[in-house]
């Protein structure tokens, strides 16, 4: 069976350790619980009949204090970076995390996930940050772990992306 | 009282402190650890258990020509620690048995499928943290198998394998696993019981879920309904690991653990402390409790 490792990447807080619950186990936890260190879950998709395990990292967020450490993306085939739609810090960040993860992990497929956008009324992103994204690359789905809305896609379009970018080498 | 002991003996006995120390060099640091447990002062039975063990590659090279020897001499280092707690529940001896029963299990499984660890490309990783999960995973078989699936004893694992820098964690029930970093405390897993459940899930209010006692109740456990976290955190020289069973965090908070583990010299004096401090508190359960220091070779 294909493995490919899947680094979730961003600023604390974004809401990285909701999207894998989300999708793993279909739970969302109310309360905020800061990961330490890396937690692994897995999962089984199927691509283009195939089926792939998913092996998430999903790695403690970047604080004032701490960066993403590198050792933990070392070998990722794929990066899901987080971004918390109602903090437009952690949007502004993005670029700096993206130079730390691709000087680790060279350049694999990654996918952005502007999350929280049940939050309508907190919500600090425009169009043109997405049309920005694109610009740079980056392919990015608004998401909910709260309700599920975006989260599925997420994920499928990662595995789908990394087992393309595996075909293509 | 407690007192020092042979480790296999005195840790059977279950009713004093029994300290196993192990110390070993790995470059660019020293591991240094010990496992202390105690009854407490309520409680004449112990249903703790704990196992410190290191794990090396089996090559002993007995005669060769080849002029620098000193190559094949890390072939013989111990290359990972595994560090277990486990407190068990369950009627009578019951729980005893259980926690007794995985960390055996969880020893025996390793040691089996242990050849794994010194390649750590990002397959091989994957298939290591594979095999520490089946570890636990054949624990909770061997206790379903002995007791049945449904209300028999259960315990909780905490294990920790250290492969340095990375101490890769397999966990279920509410011991704990943390780590010290220039003073401040980090807990490594999450609680598993129905009170964070149901108050993470948003059901319950914490005081509501404490009112019923759901914090007393696993959410997951070996030999009961299990679910393991899984993960990995990667250590500094200075950092010191520890895990404990609740007997230890329901008396001392991180404060006072932090600054326990911060000013005792060695792994031995700081377990002694820790338990010293729950059993002062009260010692209202059985309390285990593993130290692991990394210090500068």
């Amino acid at each position: 069976m294909i493995q490919k490792k899947i680094c979730m990447v961003g600023m604390f807080g974004t809401g990285k350790t909701s999207l894998v619950q989300r999708y793993v186990y279909s739970m969302f936890s109310q309360k905020y619980h800061s990961t330490v260190g890396v937690k692994v879950d897995r999962k089984e998709v199927q691509v283009d009949g195939e089926t792939v395990k998913l092996l998430l990292w999903d790695i403690e967020g970047r604080t004032a204090e701490q960066d993403i450490p590198a050792t933990y993306l070392k070998g990722a085939h794929g990066i899901v970076y987080v971004v918390d739609g109602t903090r437009r810090e952690t949007l502004d960040q993005l670029e700096s995390i993206q130079e730390t993860a691709r000087r680790a992990a060279g350049s694999v497929p990654s996918v952005v996930a502007l999350n929280k956008c049940d939050l309508t009324a907190e919500w600090k992103l425009k169009d043109k940050d997405e049309t920005a994204l694109r610009r740079r690359a980056l392919h990015s789905i608004q998401t909910s772990a709260k309700l599920g809305e975006g989260v599925e896609q997420v994920f499928q379009w990662v595995a789908a992306a990394t087992v393309n970018a595996g075909l293509a080498r | 009282m407690m007192e020092q002991g042979r480790i296999a003996d005195d840790a059977r006995a279950g009713t004093t402190a029994v300290p196993a120390r192990h110390a070993t060099k790995a470059a660019p640091v020293r591991i240094e650890c010990t496992g202390l447990t105690h009854a407490g002062r309520v409680r004449s039975n112990n249903e703790d258990h704990f196992v410190i063990a290191s794990m090396r590659k089996s090559v002993d090279v007995t005669d060769t020509n080849v002029e620098d020897r000193e190559v094949f001499s890390v072939l013989q280092a111990p290359s990972a620690h595994l560090l277990v707690v486990a407190d068990g529940v369950g009627g009578r001896s019951g729980g005893r048995i259980a926690s007794g029963m995985a960390v055996q299990t969880i020893v025996q499984y390793l040691s089996e499928a242990v050849g794994c660890y010194q390649r750590m490309d990002v397959n091989a990783e994957h298939e290591f943290l594979e095999h520490l999960t089946s570890a636990v995973q054949q624990s909770h078989d061997r206790i379903q198998s002995e007791f049945g699936s449904q209300g028999g004893p259960a315990t909780t694992v905490t294990m920790v394998t250290l492969v340095w820098p990375r101490a890769y964690f397999v966990h279920a029930g509410d011991s704990r696993a943390y780590f010290l970093r220039d003073g401040r405390l980090r807990q490594i897993t999450q609680d598993q019981t129905m009170g964070d459940l149901m108050v993470d899930i948003g059901v319950m209010k914490e005081d509501e879920a404490r009112k019923g006692g759901l914090f007393d109740v696993l959410a997951s456990a070996v030999g009961g309904e299990l679910s393991p976290s899984v993960g990995l955190v990667d250590l500094q020289p200075d950092d010191v690991l520890m895990l404990c069973t609740d007997g230890l965090t329901r008396h001392l908070d991180d404060a006072r653990i932090a600054s326990t583990l911060a000013a005792a010299p060695d792994s031995a004096s700081a377990c002694k402390s820790l338990i010293d401090g729950a059993l002062q508190e009260g010692g209202l359960d059985n309390v285990t409790v593993v130290v692991a220091r990394c210090t500068p070779a």
